[in-house]
C-alpha cells in the first residue's frame, strides 16, 4: 500500500463564521451514525462579552446546516473550553470543558440534561478534562488532562475509578488529550506530551505504545487525537507535526495526511456575495513555497501560508464507511479523506 | 550580601528585564555584576525562552493562530513575564516602538507576531542586519504600503520613515534623499499583494483565517537606474542604501539617543531631538563611538550602557511602560498560572494604560517618559499592580510574606515598611512617602505571627503595603 493511494481526500467540511454556517476554532466532531457531525467551536476569544462563537454546529457530512446549541459561558448547559464530544448508545451528547473541569450532557434533542464534576484531583474530580470517548460497556473514559489519568465514568455520572499517573513509563501519561476505544474494548490515549499513543485493555493496563519524539514518519510532535478503524489501524492527529498519521494495528506507519483542502458547500456559498474575493484568490499563489526562518518552526510557518494544509489538527474520527474526519482546528473546517479499498 | 548589589541588581534587571524576583537577584549578585551583563547579552547561550509554549497553544487556541490582537498580546506578555531570556523580550519591545508596526492596518496579528520574532533573533546583532531584516518584513512592508512602491510610480512612505523615525531623524537628509532612498526599495514587495490588501481592507478572514504574508522580490517593479543618495551616486538597491545609511554619524546619533532613552533615563519625544540636545551628550558620544568601532553592533553598545556609571546612576529616571508595569508586577507576584480562562486579560492590560502591543498609535510609536502617565492611566497602573499585589495565593506574594515572617513572630510597622519597600525593589522612597506609609502601617500596631487567624491577619497587613507601594511615584518609575 502506497502513502499517496491508502487514503483520498474527498471534500471538506464548514468554513469560519461566528455562527450559523460554519465554525470558530473547532476542536472535535462527533459523528453520529446517521452521519450527522456534531461539531465543537472553542471560539476565538474568552471575553465575557465575546464567547458567543463557542458552541456546538450540527450538520451532516454533505454540509448540511442542521443547527447549532449552547454557547459560551459557565452556567448549565454552557461551554467555555470545550475540548471534545462523544454520543452514547441513546444519542445523548458528552462535551468536556477544560475550563469549567466538568462534563455536560445534552439530550439528543440538544436540551441540557446534566453536568458532573469538578476541579480538583480526587476520585470524580478533573483539572482540564480533555478527550472522552465511551468504552464496549457503555461507560465513558475522560482523559483528565492536567492530573495526567484515565477517568471511567457511567453514563449517569457516577465515577466509576481511574488509571494512570503523571510519569513517561508504560501506562502512565503527561497531559493527555485524545482518546478512543476500537471493537475488542481496547482503549488509545493520544499521550500529548510524551509524543506517543499508548494502547491499553479494557482495565487500563498497558497492551503497546506507539511513536515516539519527533518529526519522521511513526514519530509524533504532541499527538492531540486517536481514532481506531474496524480494521484496528490507528490514526493519530499529529498537532505539533500539523499532520495526521495513519499506522496499522501493530504500529507500522502506514500513511500521513498533510491536507489538501478545497472550498467546501459553505464556503461556495460565502464567495458567492464575495466575489471580489474570489477573484483575488484564482490570481493569486495560495501554495507558495515557504522560506525556512532561523526563528520560525517551518511546519507551522507552512501551515500558516498555504489554505489548504492542516493547521493545527486536534481531532480526528473514523466512521464504519472508512471515512476520516480531520478537525482542522486553526482553518475552521474539517476535511474529509476516504481509505481506498476497502 | 550588601543592599547596594541588591539595589543594583533589581536596576539592572529592571532595564534589561522586566524585573526579577528576590531569589534570582541574590543569585545573580553571587554570579557578579558584569558577568550577568555578559549573560543577558547573549539569550542564543541560554536555555530556551519557554518551555510550556506548545501548553499556552493547546490551551489558547488564540495563541496558537495569533488570529485576534488580545491572545497574541498575552502571549507576549507571557513571554516577558516568564522568559529566561529576558533582554531578549526586552530589546523586542524596544525595536517595536522605533519600528511601530501595528495591526489594524494590516488586519493580521499573526504577522506582527512574526515581526516581533524577528526582533527575537536580530535585536541584539548588527544594526545594518537589523535594517535589511526590517526592509524585508512582510509587515511593514504592508503598513508601509512599500508594496506599492514600483520604478513607475514611488511611494515614498517606506523610504522616508527609513530616515525619519528609523535610523536618521529629521534634518538629516534631503526630500530628494527620500526619494532615491525610496526608488531603491522599488520591488521589494510580499507576494500576493492585491489579495492581502483586499483582505485586509475588508477585515475579510473567510472562508479559512488568514495567510501568513511573505517578502518577495518583484524585479521588474525595482529601478534599476542611476540615484544620489547622501552624496553617493550609483545603481543602488535597498541594500546600498542601508550601507550608507549605517555609515552615518546621524544614525550613529540616532540609534545610541533611542537606546539612551529607552534603557538608561528619559529623553523628550524623538520629534524634539533635532532641536534638544542630549541629557547626556557624553553618554550619547560614548555609544556613538562604539556604533562605529564595533561594526553597528547592538550588543557591544547594550554592554557599554549596562556597564557604565552613567546607567548605574540612572535608577528610577524612567517612568516604566505600561509593558513594564504589567509583567514587572505580574513578574515580582508570582507569574501566570497554568493557563486560564482570564490570561486573555493580561494581554489587554498595557493598551489599558496606553500601549496596546501590536497596534501603535501611529508609525511614530508611543510617546513614552512622562506621557505615559495620565490622570486615566495612573489608576489603570496603581489598580491593575494592586491587584496582582492583592492576591496572597500567588506565590511571589507568598514568598514576601514568609520573608517578613522570617524576621520574627512580630514585627513593628517600621520593620514592615521597610521590608515591603525592600522586597519591591529595593525602593527608596522620598521621607515623606515613608512617613505616609508608616502613618498607614502604625494604625494596626505590630503584625504578629503564630495562631492561624493572626496569620491571615499579617497577609493581610503585608498585602495591604504593598498595594500602597505601588501607588507610589517611586515604584511607578524604573
Amino acid at each position: 500500500m502506497t502513502v499517496t493511494s491508502a487514503f483520498k481526500y474527498t471534500h471538506t467540511v464548514g468554513c469560519y463564521a461566528l455562527s450559523g454556517f460554519g465554525f470558530t476554532n473547532p476542536v472535535d466532531v462527533a459523528v453520529g451514525g446517521d452521519g450527522i457531525l456534531y461539531v465543537v467551536s472553542r471560539g476565538n476569544l474568552d471575553f465575557e462579552g465575546n464567547r458567543s462563537t463557542k458552541r456546538i454546529t450540527v450538520c451532516n457530512v454533505a454540509g448540511e446546516f442542521l443547527g447549532e446549541f449552547s454557547t459560551g459561558g459557565s452556567e448549565d448547559g454552557k461551554i467555555m473550553w470545550p475540548a471534545s464530544i462523544a454520543i452514547d448508545g441513546g444519542g445523548n451528547l458528552y462535551v468536556s470543558d477544560e475550563a469549567l473541569c466538568r462534563i455536560t450532557v445534552f439530550s439528543k434533542d440538544r436540551e441540557f440534561l446534566a453536568a458532573w464534576g469538578t476541579r480538583g484531583s480526587g476520585d470524580g474530580e478533573f483539572v482540564h478534562p480533555a478527550g472522552i470517548a465511551f468504552d464496549n460497556d457503555g461507560n465513558l473514559l475522560v482523559a483528565d488532562g492536567l492530573n495526567s489519568r484515565i477517568q471511567k465514568w457511567t453514563t449517569d455520572g457516577k465515577f466509576l475509578g481511574s488509571w494512570g499517573s503523571k510519569g513517561a513509563a508504560d501506562g502512565e501519561f503527561n497531559m493527555p488529550w485524545g482518546i478512543s476505544v476500537d471493537g475488542e474494548g481496547n482503549v488509545y490515549v493520544a499521550d500529548w506530551r510524551n509524543d506517543r499513543v499508548q494502547k491499553l485493555d479494557g482495565e487500563g493496563r498497558h497492551l503497546a505504545t506507539f511513536g515516539s519524539s519527533g518529526h519522521g514518519d511513526g514519530e509524533f510532535h504532541r499527538p492531540a487525537g486517536v481514532a481506531v478503524d474496524r480494521d484496528g489501524n490507528v490514526y493519530v492527529a499529529d498537532w505539533g507535526n500539523e499532520r495526521v498519521q495513519v499506522l496499522g494495528p501493530d504500529g507500522t506507519f502506514i500513511a500521513k495526511l498533510r491536507g489538501e483542502s478545497g472550498y467546501s458547500k459553505w464556503a461556495a456559498e460565502w464567495f458567492l456575495a464575495n466575489e471580489d474575493i474570489l477573484e483575488q484568490r484564482d490570481n493569486a499563489d495560495l501554495e507558495p513555497p515557504v522560506e525556512v526562518t532561523p526563528w520560525g518552526e517551518f511546519v507551522r510557518d507552512e501551515s500558516a501560508n498555504v489554505e489548504s494544509r492542516l493547521w493545527g489538527p486536534t481531532a480526528v474520527k473514523v466512521d464504519p464507511a472508512g471515512r476520516v474526519f480531520i478537525v482542522d482546528s486553526l482553518r475552521h473546517r474539517l476535511q474529509v479523506y476516504e481509505r481506498q479499498g476497502g | 550580601m550588601a543592599s547596594t548589589d541588591i539595589a543594583l541588581m533589581a536596576h539592572l534587571m529592571r532595564r534589561a528585564g522586566f524585573g526579577a524576583t528576590r531569589d534570582e537577584l541574590e543569585s545573580y549578585v553571587e554570579t557578579g555584576y558584569e558577568a550577568v551583563v555578559d549573560r543577558l547579552l547573549h539569550p542564543e547561550k541560554a536555555p530556551r525562552a519557554i518551555d510550556d509554549d506548545d501548553i499556552l497553544r493547546r490551551y489558547h487556541i488564540g495563541m496558537n493562530s495569533f488570529f485576534s490582537p488580545a491572545p497574541t498580546q498575552a502571549h507576549w506578555i507571557y513571554r516577558m513575564v516568564h522568559t529566561r531570556r529576558p533582554l531578549e523580550e526586552k530589546i523586542s519591545l524596544f525595536w517595536h516602538g522605533v519600528f511601530a508596526t501595528g495591526f489594524t492596518k494590516l488586519s493580521q496579528p499573526r504577522v506582527i507576531a512574526n515581526q516581533i520574532d524577528m526582533f527575537r533573533y536580530h535585536g541584539l546583532g548588527s544594526f545594518h542586519t537589523m535594517l535589511v531584516e526590517l526592509s524585508k518584513d512582510p509587515a511593514m512592508i504592508f503598513w508601509l504600503d512599500n508594496k506599492d512602491n514600483h520604478k513607475d510610480g514611488c511611494n515614498e512612505n517606506y523610504g522616508r520613515e527609513l530616515l525619519e523615525l528609523f535610523a536618521m531623524g529629521v534634518g538629516n537628509y534631503t526630500e530628494q534623499d527620500v526619494y532615491e532612498a525610496s526608488r531603491a526599495f522599488t520591488g521589494w514587495s510580499i507576494l500576493n499583494p492585491s489579495l492581502h490588501t483586499a483582505r485586509a481592507e475588508q477585515m475579510n478572514v473567510e472562508p479559512y483565517g488568514r495567510q501568513d504574508y511573505q517578502f518577495e522580490y518583484v524585479a521588474e517593479a525595482h529601478d534599476d537606474s542611476e540615484k544620489t543618495f547622501l552624496g553617493h551616486t550609483g545603481q543602488f538597491d535597498g541594500d546600498d542604501i542601508i550601507d550608507i545609511i549605517c555609515r552615518q554619524e546621524a544614525t550613529a546619533r540616532f540609534l545610541s539617543r533611542h537606546l539612551y532613552n529607552f534603557f538608561v533615563a528619559d529623553e523628550p519625544q524623538v520629534p524634539a531631538w533635532n532641536t534638544v540636545p542630549p541629557r547626556d551628550p557624553e553618554a550619547v558620544k560614548t555609544l556613538m563611538d562604539t556604533y562605529f568601532e564595533h561594526g553597528y553592533d547592538i550588543r557591544s553598545m547594550l554592554r557599554v550602557i549596562f556597564n557604565s556609571d552613567f546607567f548605574k546612576e540612572a535608577a528610577f529616571q524612567k517612568v516604566k511602560s505600561p509593558a513594564e508595569i504589567v509583567a514587572g508586577a505580574a513578574r515580582l507576584s508570582g507569574g501566570f498560572r497554568f493557563p486560564e480562562v482570564d490570561d486573555e486579560l493580561l494581554g489587554i492590560q498595557p493598551g489599558i494604560m496606553g500601549q496596546s502591543l501590536g497596534d501603535p498609535p501611529s508609525v511614530e510609536g508611543w510617546h513614552t517618559g512622562v506621557e505615559w502617565v495620565t490622570t486615566g492611566s495612573l489608576v489603570e497602573r496603581v489598580n491593575f499592580a494592586a491587584a496582582q499585589f492583592g492576591d496572597t495565593d500567588k506565590p511571589g506574594v507568598r514568598y514576601m510574606v514568609d520573608r517578613i515572617r522570617s524576621q520574627g513572630d512580630r514585627v513593628s510597622p517600621e520593620v514592615l515598611v521597610d521590608s515591603c519597600l525592600d522586597l519591591m525593589g529595593p525602593l527608596h522612597v522620598s521621607e515623606g512617602t515613608r512617613h505616609e506609609l508608616l502613618a498607614y502601617a502604625g494604625r494596626g500596631g505590630d503584625v504578629r505571627f503564630g495562631t492561624p487567624e493572626e496569620d491571615r491577619a499579617a497577609a493581610g497587613r503585608i498585602k495591604e503595603t504593598l498595594q500602597l507601594i505601588v501607588a507610589t511615584r517611586e515604584y511607578q518609575l524604573g
